[in-house]
């Protein structure tokens, strides 16, 4: 398995999906919230965690059939390939490439795989063409997870590509950690 | 539903990146609760598999969650680790205790025995040549000039220099120091030295800067 120890990788595999069990599960009732039964009967459609389904799907035989999220249906991907930058990614999926990175292969025409690319080249796009301007990156719709973390590194590399142009050397700084501690430590501090 | 705790736990510890938390003993012990449960369970419910063959498949979902869970455990741990070698770089050798006591005692052990091992490899480092060891914490980016200003930020005392001059650092005076001397204290940022940068730079090169950004723009259009 990929990304073992990552924790990114792990709450990405903790995201919901609707899945479909094809035998019965004595015991099991507690997966599905509107059932009464104490056991979980084939072919009821339960939404569980990436993890669990992906791991219940490669058993032989698979005790899953997996369905695709809603935001990687039809309609969603027609909304997403007409125009991704209007699409608010922070509400629509957290995890939106990365959980559409495992959900591809679930799909069997392969279009989920397209509108990934598809969604990925028009936002990264936006997202460069931001971080490298100092306009504001709020300005436009919220990011996903990783979108984020992509936009800070990137502005934090402008800053530091800038700065040494400008002036030819690096100041010695307080380490990262030693700094950041220091912050924590005043917030509770003051909290008291 | 399982492995909600060690989600949180995850959670947690996403959210500060930057620093090292309080170890979580209680939310662990909690988990490891939580999976001899389901193996329990397991263990049960295998054995009568003989005489119902249904129960097999619940079987394999408990197994899945003890699966789960183990991953999220020995993540959380590990991203631990990784932090406590930056502590290393970062803080030194010898910690503060405000940060020691968010380690946990077999953590705390492995920062031990990592700072040894960095320490026996860093004095072994040049022998043949006849140096006795490069401190490789010191100059993470090449040194531009071999004194710089810096500023006390809050009183140190006394600091003696390596050619035995004594350099008093009270809060908010100036000095001229030479880089090797006073680097680690504002890197480990207990001495409160801040370096002020200095600012003199050829016009021609804010030029370059600013038409590079441009066109980078205008190739990626």
């Amino acid at each position: 398995m990929a990304n073992y120890l990552s924790i990114s990788d792990i709450l990405v595999t903790n995201e919901k999906v609707p899945c479909k069990f094809l035998h019965d599960l004595p015991k099991m009732g507690f997966l599905d919230p509107s059932a009464a039964d104490d056991d979980l009967k084939a072919g009821t459609n339960v939404e569980i965690p990436l993890w669990l389904a992906e791991s219940l799907y490669t058993r032989r035989p698979p005790l899953v059939g997996v369905d695709l999220p809603k935001i990687y249906k039809e309609t969603y991907r027609e909304i997403l390939n007409a125009d991704a930058c209007t699409v608010d990614m922070h509400k629509l999926g957290q995890h939106f490439y990365e959980l559409g990175c495992y959900i591809a292969k679930h799909d069997i025409k392969g279009e989920v795989a397209t509108t990934l690319v598809n969604t990925f080249r028009q936002r990264f796009r936006m997202i460069l063409s931001a971080s490298v301007s100092t306009d504001s990156i709020s300005s436009f719709q919220p990011l996903s997870a990783s979108e984020r973390d992509r936009t800070a590194a990137a502005v934090i590399t402008e800053a530091a590509l800038s700065g040494w142009l400008k002036r030819g050397d690096c100041p010695i700084t307080t380490a990262n950690m030693v700094a950041n501690h220091r912050k924590r430590k005043r917030a509770e501090m003051e909290m008291l | 539903m399982f492995g909600e705790k060690v989600i949180e736990l995850l959670k947690e510890a996403d959210r500060n990146r930057e620093t090292i938390d309080q170890f979580n003993d209680e939310k662990i012990r909690q988990i490891i609760e939580e999976m001899h449960v389901l193996f329990k369970m397991n263990m049960d419910d295998a054995n009568a598999t003989t005489e119902n063959r249904s129960l097999w498949t619940t079987v394999q979902v408990r197994h899945s969650a003890l699966e789960r869970n183990k991953r999220c455990l020995l993540a959380y741990l590990y991203n631990r680790m990784d932090k406590i070698k930056t502590l290393r770089w970062e803080f030194g050798s010898v910690l503060p205790p405000d940060v020691r006591e968010l380690l946990a005692d077999s953590e705390y052990e492995w920062f031990s025995k990592y700072s040894t091992n960095l320490a026996k490899y860093m004095r072994s480092l040049g022998e043949d040549i006849g140096y006795s060891g490069i401190d490789l914490t010191e100059n993470l980016r090449p040194p531009k000039s071999l004194y710089i200003e810096v500023l006390c930020v809050t009183d140190y005392g006394k600091l003696e220099l390596e050619d035995g001059d004594v350099v008093m650092l009270k809060k908010n005076s100036r000095h001229f120091l030479p880089t090797s001397e006073c680097q680690t204290l504002i890197r480990q940022g207990q001495a409160e030295v801040r370096h002020i940068p200095a600012v003199t730079f050829p016009p021609c090169l804010r030029r370059i800067g600013c038409a590079s950004r441009a066109s980078r723009i205008r190739s990626v259009a």
